[in-house]
């Protein structure tokens, strides 16, 4: 028996039931439509017209972009999760998912049962499934997409199939084309020719598009086993508890020791840990940690769990806990050095989880480097679970060791026409110009900055005692953007 | 024929305000323009107006390893009062910039050779990619002499000076180093530190600012381009941007206050530009010698030619009157001494014609076309004798414009002459021209939206508020329909600076059939790239750059109608016994003006389109001149201009014909002169121009201005400006202000597709000889149109359709009787129209051929076709499901059902009694029977036709019933009668011309009926007009005896009932709706090739 799930509708926010919605995918010339909303169907839309011809018709059509890739992975955590049923379930195609319940059915009460069961926890997936039991594959997919719903026995199912279109083997669409050209019109036709007027015309055709063969397979003339992948595996140590406990702290040990054996053996690092307690009265509470590297390390596990124990209520105590990787990245076995030292980005990795775990993901950051010409847009921020330490791009002029942010004034006591002023005064000491260079002209970044922002002059100034001071003069005098121009200081030189 | 770029050349118009400077102390030699694609943003009008109103006396122009903008910058500096010195930055492969300025000519045929070379072949001798250049600098070093050379020092200094000694030492002739203060904060050292550099090797450093645009504000659009060149979001550029917008056009004051400390680098540009002696107008064309017999000069020859041709044109004599038209024009030929531009079309021709076997047909047409000598000469069919006036317009004098010829050649055959002329005169002198291709509005915003770091969907949405033409920019209301949020200063931005990038080169592509051709190697002329396709190359310049240097150009054309009209000479002769060419079709022939006179035209050359045959029966042409006329007036000029009713209604005497006069003090016939032929009404772009010469007193230097002003990019203000001017004069005259405001819309009108009358007169010829062999041989002309295909408005299927209803029997494809081609059979009472195996759908022209040489006699069945044919499996499938096999008894799915039973490999005996053993006979199966219906629908999939039936044919009796009508039963209907119609769509039409109303051509069994739609009813049936293929309309007759339409009240889609013909679902084909909604004034044809038909008519859309 098998059992057809099928993913059309959108699991996005929707701007409304009257407005048709498309994904689209990029076809040979533009894009063309991939799937598409109930009421874009409504409007006769068809999947695989061309987007701009559709929007030439229907001006208000909203597009989206088609994520072929994530329906399958979809698909395939759905066909996981439909293992409740049955445990050989496989993903069909791009669009279905086949389980062989053969036995599985009287567990939930038979077929028809078993059916409503799964359409009813499919709708609460947000999903619409279209269904169909048969006593073959082929067959039950055939039913799923002409007829779903139907239960068929194993005796007719060469009625049931019978009346569907050719198209339903799946085969070729000018395979199709000829067989209808032929007449051969829906299966029963096909199947009253006699085989070996068949089998000469279609026996040099690939199996999976023969039209005569998948026939047989849907009718059992022909075995069609299914071949469901293996369960992924799940990194879970478990401890059951002789009598209910309140503080699962002590506990956390035995449990970490047991996870990191596990990834140990599989060359394995957790990325992100759930820990759940099982309460007495059947309440279940977890807690999630994220770590900045992949690690196997009890001792740095537990010190994160640790952490999170505090919020967690445990009622009148608790007789199970699971500690599970929910993310898991290959790491290789490694030695630390002999001498007893340990890796220093290691440390920090393991600063950065605790101090994630303890503040929040949002509050720990890197700094990153930003190629921007404005000096104090060069450096940016990342979250620090989120990406690493990045290279610094090459700065093409010299930036002082210091940068003042924001840039403070400075008052100008003696102005020359050209260049830096003669004296200015910053931070209440007078200075008195001996050197400089420059200027260096950065301009506003238009398309962040907003309208009429001004430029900036840059001047390298070496003052009486020898320091140097990186000064600006915003704007230029008759820019049309403000007033006189003012001066800065934004950074000092060693 | 109207040109379909679309693109309008922008150029320095109006009364200029420059004036001559005096030689400033610098001049800037780093310049870029435009043409250094997506790398400097301003375009060579900005430049060369910038550059005058700061008081440059003189300007160069370096792009980047290119010449392709050099010859605007050289017209328009020539605008701007400037001189401009031609070069190149030559960008070398190393990585080393130098700025390349030729000091005569020969040293300007050393930089476009080594250019050429980089361009054609890359650095291993291989093909070089399209839009590549490949320089080394043993390239450059070769070719260095003339070559006034700066380097431009990269960064940093250190890696430049030390790769400089070699440089040096490879470039003896470099003299400079390039030097910009662009504000990087070290400039002071930077340049002192390279002065010290160049004096260390003997050099000296040449001031510049590195131009890459005219204005400050500039900046932003330069950025967008580096984005676009790198694939970058403005935001990820970084330090791929400048950190400044200083690279623009300083003012001389201002680079001289820059550096102040280096005069010298001041002296050197002046030095540099001094000595630049070469200027563009020195390319002299020099003419092939090839064209010109030793020891006689090119008049002399043109002249004998005339006068042979002239003596065979006329066998009884040459008149007195043709005598002196060609003495006239001789005389203007030798004044203009454009002798040898006539004997190179003339060659050209005479290859067509006596060389090529079989001769190739060709037209001539254009400004010269029309002469006497032309005629004589054979490029065209037009006879002046018969045909007075046309050459009045031949050449005028005060046009200091080259003679314009186009000749057009049967449309598969073109590539054959073009093969010819590069045979002849070899590929290094003869050179097809480019096409520089512009950002249009909707690539510029997609570009830019990209770059601006917006949403695919939101920039397909401004994208999609234009439709393809760049006269429709961008509303703002069509932006805020599109659900936008103009007030978004984002989204504002983003507009600006898309409107800022159309018109913006983007890469050169090959033009259609520009050739030059030229004495000496062409690329000592003009560097020569390579195309995209193999095989092909084409210089840098564009047919208007050739134009504004004087230099002649041979439009070498495809015409689809002149391939059908001479495979239709080849049946006449070949069947009928009747030997023709375009000149000896008996002319003036009553039928044939009868037939065109109730519009049956469908096939005929121009005149086919809804519009001209709802024309035709009201223009009643009865002479060759009403042709030229009817070819003419149906364009938006005369529309626009509103000259089509009153010269309807005083062609068919409604009205009296009378001509406005000026004030009684002014000679009253001068518009009788010019309006004479036209019955007062001004039609043709030259009788719009003569009236501004002559009724509103235009000097010819106004008149060039209004008409450049109307050819070229134009702003409001010179329009508004030109229009006062020639309404003004023509009322002050005494004319009536309303003619005169006509009389400019018209011109207006012209400025977007003009059409001259010369052009007229040869699509005339033409449309009278396609109508001639449609009226006398209906089935000679539609196999011949059949055999030309894709060409013209019309499917197969209307073809077949056409020729049937003017009782030409039309046979099915039958393997046993058909050829590639569709050919002709003899029947009863002349010949039967026999398609080809050309209709069938997917088959090779190899099999067909293979086919009919295995036909010594009938093929017995399937098997036996496929062996003596040596035919693939696929192949005879494919003719079996076109229900090929009729002749060997067997219909489509029997024959379909042994095709599909044949095995691919071949033959071999040996096995062939194992395989019969293995397989037993074959059990006797029984097909269920096709139904006519399931037939026809397959007709259509592989034939795109059916000869069985009409569609609409299975729906009549279920139709009849509800009380719908059939087409035929239209002229019986009054005016304002109620009537339901049920059909397929053919056609639907949005014209420009029509202010939103829609025409959609229905068809059903009996025939077609035109339906007209109002803007109203449009918006509320638009998914349905837009996307029916089978309409069902409720509306009333619409008629004025001649003409019906039907007003659409209500429609329907029958769509599904169409799939529901075959039991299956034909896939739905929409039409490309562009056209439709917004459509482009004077477009011609649907844009999909009538090849792609897939089931059903799809409806093809034009205006």
């Amino acid at each position: 028996m098998d059992r057809w799930g099928r993913i059309t509708a959108q699991q996005r926010s929707m701007p409304g039931d009257d407005v048709p919605v498309v994904l689209v995918t990029q076809g040979a010339h533009g894009p063309v439509i991939h799937a598409l909303s109930d009421a874009a169907r409504r409007r006769d839309i068809l999947p695989g017209a061309r987007v701009v011809d559709v929007q030439a018709i229907h001006p208000d059509l909203h597009v989206e972009q088609a994520d072929p890739q994530g329906d399958i992975a979809l698909l395939d955590r759905v066909a996981l999760w439909a293992r409740r049923w049955c445990p050989w379930t496989v993903r069909d195609g791009m669009d279905g998912i086949v389980m062989d319940v053969t036995g599985a059915a009287h567990l939930f009460g038979g077929e028809a049962r078993m059916l409503r069961d799964i359409a009813t926890r499919f709708a609460m997936q947000g999903l619409q499934a279209r269904l169909a039991v048969a006593p073959t594959r082929g067959a039950a997919q055939m039913l799923a997409r002409y007829s779903a719903g139907v239960i068929c026995g194993p005796e007719d199912v060469a009625l049931a199939i019978a009346p569907l279109p050719v198209a339903a083997l799946r085969i070729k669409e000018d395979t199709v084309r000829l067989l209808q050209r032929l007449g051969l019109k829906t299966l029963g036709a096909l199947m009253e020719v006699p085989r070996v007027a068949l089998m000469r015309r279609f026996d040099r055709m690939a199996a999976e598009v023969n039209p005569m063969v998948l026939l047989d397979r849907a009718l059992g003339r022909m075995g069609d086993p299914l071949n469901a992948p293996e369960d992924l595996p799940r990194w879970l140590a478990r401890l059951r508890l002789p009598e209910p406990v309140i503080d699962p702290a002590p506990h956390l040990d035995a449990l970490a020791g047991d996870l990191c054996g596990q990834l140990a053996q599989a060359e394995q690092g957790a990325r992100r840990l759930r820990l759940t307690i099982y309460r007495v009265d059947g309440e279940w509470r977890s807690r999630d940690v994220a770590l900045a590297a992949s690690s196997r390390e009890a001792a740095h596990l537990v010190r994160l769990m640790r952490g999170k124990l505090e919020g967690i209520d445990p009622g009148f105590g608790f007789d199970l806990l699971t500690l599970e990787a929910l993310r898991v990245e290959p790491l290789a076995l490694h030695q630390d050095h002999l001498d007893g030292r340990r890796d220093a980005s290691a440390d920090v990795a393991a600063l950065l989880d605790r101090l994630s775990a303890k503040l929040g993901p949002d509050k720990i950051s890197w700094s990153t480097w930003v190629e921007s010409h404005v000096p104090e847009r060069i450096e940016g921020r990342v979250a620090a679970l989120g990406g690493g330490a990045t290279e610094a791009p090459e700065v093409l002029r010299e930036r002082p060791l210091r940068l003042l942010e924001p840039p403070e004034e400075v008052a100008v006591l003696y102005a020359v026409p050209e260049g830096p002023p003669a004296r200015f005064r910053w931070r209440r000491v007078a200075y008195l110009t001996v050197r400089h260079e420059g200027p260096e002209r950065i301009a506003p970044e238009w398309w962040r900055d907003r309208p009429g922002t001004r430029l900036r002059d840059y001047y390298k100034v070496e003052v009486g005692d020898g320091r140097r001071f990186w000064l600006f003069r915003e704007g230029i005098l008759g820019d049309g953007r403000g007033g006189d121009p003012r001066w800065f200081v934004q950074g000092i030189f060693a | 024929m109207p040109q379909q770029d679309g693109h309008k050349r922008r150029t320095i118009e109006g009364d200029d305000p420059f004036q001559w400077h005096a030689p400033a102390p610098f001049v800037e030699l780093g310049l870029a323009s435009c043409f250094s694609f997506l790398r400097a943003a301003s375009d060579a009008v900005d430049l060369t107006a910038t550059a005058n109103m700061l008081g440059y006396d003189a300007m160069g122009i370096a792009d980047h390893n290119t010449l392709a903008g050099v010859v605007r910058i050289h017209s328009e500096a020539k605008k701007a009062k400037l001189r401009p010195l031609i070069g190149a930055r030559l960008v070398l492969l190393c990585g080393t910039q130098v700025l390349a300025y030729p000091r005569d000519r020969d040293a300007y045929a050393r930089l476009s050779t080594l250019l050429s070379k980089g361009k054609m072949a890359d650095v291993e001798g291989g093909w070089q990619v399209k839009g590549e250049t490949h320089l080394t600098l043993e390239m450059l070093a070769a070719h260095a002499e003339g070559l006034q050379l700066i380097v431009m020092p990269p960064e940093p200094l250190a890696v430049f000076e030390a790769g400089l000694p070699r440089l040096v030492q490879a470039l003896p002739g470099m003299r400079h180093v390039g030097a910009a203060y662009l504000y990087r904060g070290d400039d002071v050292a930077r340049i002192t530190r390279l002065d010290a550099i160049a004096r260390a090797h003997g050099l000296g450093i040449l001031a510049t600012n590195d131009v890459l645009y005219h204005l400050p504000k500039r900046r932003p659009l330069q950025d967008i381009m580096t984005c676009i060149r790198h694939g970058v979001t403005i935001k990820n550029a970084g330090f791929l941007l400048e950190a400044n917008a200083e690279r623009y056009l300083k003012s001389p004051a201002q680079m001289c206050q820059l550096f102040s400390a280096w005069p010298h680098a001041l002296r050197a540009t002046r030095e540099v530009a001094d000595g630049c002696a070469f200027s563009l107008d020195d390319l002299k064309y020099e003419y092939p010698h090839e064209i010109v017999p030793e020891g006689r000069s090119a008049q002399e020859e043109l002249e004998r030619l005339t006068w042979e041709g002239a003596a065979e044109r006329y066998p009884g004599g040459v008149s007195a009157r043709i005598r002196a038209i060609i003495e006239k024009e001789f005389a203007l030929i030798r004044s203009k001494k454009i002798a040898r531009y006539f004997l190179t079309i003339n060659d050209i021709v005479r290859f067509a014609r006596q060389e090529a076997v079989p001769p190739i047909l060709c037209q001539g047409r254009g400004s010269a076309a029309n002469s006497a000598v032309c005629f004589c000469l054979g490029i065209t069919a037009v006879d002046p004798e018969e045909h007075d006036v046309l050459f009045e317009r031949f050449l005028s004098e005060e046009r200091d414009e080259p003679p314009d010829i186009d000749v057009d050649f049967e449309h598969e055959r073109r590539e054959e002459v073009i093969q010819y002329m590069y045979a002849k005169y070899g590929r290094d002198r003869a050179g097809l021209c480019a096409t520089v291709i512009h950002y249009r509005p909707r690539s510029a915003i997609r570009e830019v939206g990209k770059v601006m770091g917006l949403s695919e969907d939101v920039t397909r949405k401004l994208a999609g508020t234009v439709w393809g033409s760049f006269e429709g920019q961008m509303g703002d209301q069509r932006v805020k329909d599109a659900g936008m949020d103009l007030s978004d200063p984002y989204l504002r931005r983003v507009i600006l600076l898309a409107r800022e990038m159309t018109g913006m080169p983007r890469h050169l592509s090959q033009h259609v059939g520009g050739f030059i051709l030229t004495e000496r190697p062409l690329t000592q002329m003009v560097p020569i790239g390579n195309g995209a396709m193999p095989e092909r190359s084409f210089i840098e310049w564009d047919k208007d750059d050739i134009d504004a240097l004087g230099i002649f150009k041979v439009d070498i054309l495809a015409l689809g109608m002149l391939t059908c009209i001479a495979k239709c000479f080849d049946l006449l002769r070949a069947h009928e016994g009747v030997d023709h060419d375009l000149a000896s079709v008996p002319s003036e022939d009553p039928a044939t003006y009868d037939m065109l006179c109730v519009g049956d035209s469908l096939g005929v050359f121009q005149v086919e389109s809804r519009a001209q045959m709802a024309m035709l029966p009201k223009l009643r042409p009865r002479t060759f001149y009403d042709l030229v006329i009817e070819v003419a007036i149906v364009r938006p000029g005369p529309i626009q201009g509103d000259m089509v009713h009153p010269f309807l209604r005083r062609r068919q005497g409604i009205e009296g014909v009378s001509y406005p006069a000026p004030g009684p003090e002014h000679p009253q016939d001068e518009l009788l002169k010019i309006l004479g032929r036209t019955l007062g009404v001004p039609i043709f772009q030259e009788q719009a121009m003569k009236i501004a010469i002559d009724a509103a007193r235009f000097t010819p230097k106004e008149a060039n201005e209004l008409r450049k002003a109307m050819a070229t990019f134009r702003s409001r203000g010179t329009i508004e400006r030109l229009q006062q001017k020639m309404v003004g004069r023509m009322t002050e005259r005494g004319y009536d202000e309303d003619f005169a405001r006509r009389c400019f819309d018209q011109i207006k009108g012209f400025g977007d597709y003009g059409f001259p009358e010369s052009h007229a007169a040869s699509f005339a010829k033409l449309v009278y000889v396609s109508s001639w062999m449609k009226c006398h041989y209906p089935a000679a002309f539609a196999c011949a149109l059949l055999n030309s295909q894709p060409m013209g408005f019309y499917a197969p299927a209307q073809i077949v359709r056409d020729a049937r209803e003017h009782g030409v029997e039309v046979r099915g494809v039958d393997v046993d009787f058909s050829d590639w081609d569709c050919t002709l059979e003899p029947c009863g009472r002349g010949f039967a129209l026999r398609l080809g195996l050309r209709q069938v759908e997917g088959m090779r022209a190899e099999a067909a051929h293979r086919i009919v040489a295995a036909r010594d006699m009938p093929f017995a069945d399937v098997a036996d076709l496929k062996e003596r044919a040596r035919l693939d499996r696929g192949t005879v499938r494919r003719l079996a499901a076109a229900d090929a096999m009729r002749n060997m008894g067997l219909d489509r799915r029997q024959a379909l059902w042994q095709a599909q039973g044949l095995k691919d490999a071949p033959a071999l005996p040996i096995f062939e009694h194992a395989a019969a053993g293995d397989e037993g006979t074959e059990p006797v199966v029984a097909l269920p029977a096709m139904a006519q219906a399931e037939h026809v629908v397959a007709d259509y999939q592989t034939l795109r036709l059916s000869l069985k039936a009409h569609p609409m044919r299975f729906f009549r009796r279920s139709l009849k019933r509800k009380g719908f009508s059939c087409t035929d039963e239209l002229p019986g209907m009054r005016h304002g009668q109620k009537v339901s119609l049920a059909g397929l769509v053919l056609v639907r039409q949005k014209p420009g011309s029509a202010k939103g109303v829609c025409f959609i051509t229905l068809e059903d069994e009996a025939g077609v009926a035109n339906l007209v739609i109002w803007p109203k009813l449009f918006e509320t049936w638009r998914a349905i007009i837009m996307s029916a293929r089978l309409l069902v309309v409720k509306g009333r007759v619409q008629s004025d005896g001649r003409v019906i339409h039907v007003v659409a009240e209500g429609l329907e889609n029958g769509t599904d009932r169409l799939d529901a013909l075959a039991q299956e679902k034909v896939p739905a084909t929409f039409a490309r709706g562009d056209e439709v909604i917004h459509p482009v004034p004077g477009q011609v044809g649907g844009r999909r090739h009538p090849r792609d038909v897939r089931v059903i008519p799809k409806s093809r859309d034009f205006h």
